[in-house]
């Protein structure tokens, strides 16, 4: 199920609300702008009062965050418009607080929001993934053909976060003045973006001005594209970003799918068979050696297991694997 | 979706379970909202898609990055018949009839 299609969402047509859950401190309100349903992640903007101020802790989901206005505390840093934050699970965070007051962008990516107040990182945090940037004045913009077939010129980006093995990206994209693209696209991924200023506008959907958002499940027709004086946005996808361009407007996801999946055929024909012709597709996904192969290390007490970011560490998640003929559980 | 990262496992309190259920309650309203918006831009998208073929071909269809190819008249697409004019689909492919 996962989060519902909301596309064009604007999060000025509503109220904050006040964050009720548990280990948040006071002065904390936020508009939610997509939740999944299945595992309460979840993206929001987030007003912080003037005067908040929030213990050391952590988070049981992994979470990325973006200050949208104001100045946000984070420890002894002063943190300003542009800032970019990506917070692994677990990972304690030092006090936060804002003296005048702040809007943040704030996305759990594998469960509701929480905090738990704590000054050392959680045993089964991996603390390296964390990083943080000033996305404004510390990355410059390139041009934003990272997938082929490619966008526009005149619609750049700056990559914030990736992960490895999924290829799931953020980054901030901007559009000139004047960008148009003609043609309409869908991707196999996920799609998110929130609008931090200015306006862009899509054939479907019309257009998606300041605090504008949307989330788009994937194989959904989107575009053209065009800005008429340009805008800057915060994007997500979950996995890998591939660009199918066509021009038929009353395609529908299934279809789109469908060719999708010609595409694999008529471009990677001997893997296609090769997966097609398993006669039991593994529930979790087909086997990679170099993530079950044994290794070294494990001979000497170490857990070697691959995790699905690209690094290794303890398999904590709770995965229960059984015989093949039975029912697969997560825990 | 899945972003296909770092969970840990943990007790989930009454109260975020009672916060959750909210939420879902309120994006089903958003969601709803959103569908019937995006029913009622249905003659404007009309004309936009009229342009976007006038473009086509005469200006191009955005093949790769800068390169615009231009689209024969008859090589576009016909309107299926009885075809309802749908944009927003709630979980994709999932929700395609």
């Amino acid at each position: 199920m996962a989060r519902p299609h909301i596309e064009p969402f604007c999060d000025r047509d509503v109220n904050f609300k006040g964050m009720r859950l548990p280990g948040f401190a006071p002065g904390m309100s936020y508009k939610m702008l997509s939740f999944d349903v299945d595992t309460g992640a979840c993206s929001m903007t987030v007003q912080l009062d003037g005067g908040y101020r929030q213990k050391p802790g952590f988070s049981w989901s992994e979470y990325e965050m973006m200050v949208i206005e104001g100045e946000l505390q984070v420890g002894a840093r002063t943190c300003r418009k542009g800032h970019y934050f990506f917070v692994p699970a677990g990972y304690s965070m030092p006090e936060i607080s804002s003296a005048q007051g702040c809007l943040l962008l704030m996305m759990y990516n594998s469960g509701e929001p929480s905090h738990e107040e704590a000054t050392e990182h959680h045993a089964l945090a991996q603390t390296d993934l964390y990083h943080d940037v000033d996305s404004y004045l510390d990355i410059p913009w390139v041009v934003g053909n990272i997938t082929k077939p490619s966008v526009a010129s005149g619609c750049m980006i700056k990559l914030l976060n990736y992960n490895p093995l999924s290829h799931a990206m953020t980054f901030l994209y901007c559009m000139t003045p004047a960008f148009y693209q003609d043609n309409i696209s869908y991707h196999d991924c996920a799609e998110e973006s929130y609008h931090l200023w200015g306006t862009s506008w899509m054939m479907q959907f019309g257009e998606i001005p300041t605090g504008g958002y949307f989330w788009r499940p994937a194989y959904i027709n989107h575009g053209a594209f065009a800005s008429e004086f340009g805008c800057i946005a915060l994007g997500r996808t979950d996995s890998k970003l591939f660009n199918y361009f066509h021009y038929n407007p009353w395609s529908n996801p299934v279809e789109n799918a469908d060719r999708a999946e010609a595409r694999i055929y008529q471009r990677d024909p001997l893997l296609y068979k090769w997966m097609l012709s398993k006669d039991h597709n593994h529930p979790h996904s087909p086997k990679d050696f170099e993530q079950t192969m044994v290794r070294r290390g494990d001979e000497l007490g170490h857990d070697t297991k691959h995790k699905s970011d690209g690094h290794r560490h303890d398999h904590w998640h709770g995965h229960h694997h059984h015989d093949h003929d039975n029912e697969h559980h997560h825990g | 979706m899945s972003f296909k990262n770092l969970f840990i496992e943990h007790d989930i309190s009454p109260e975020a379970k009672a916060w959750v259920q909210e939420e879902i309650a309120e994006q089903e309203e958003r969601y709803r909202k959103i569908e019937k918006q995006m029913a009622d831009l249905e003659p404007m998208r009309e004309k936009w898609y009229q342009e976007f073929f006038d473009r086509l071909t005469t200006t191009g269809f955005s093949a790769d990055g800068d390169m615009k190819v231009k689209i024969k008249p008859e090589e576009l697409p016909v309107k299926p018949k009885e075809h309802k004019d749908q944009v927003i689909w709630k979980y994709g492919t999932d929700s395609v009839d």
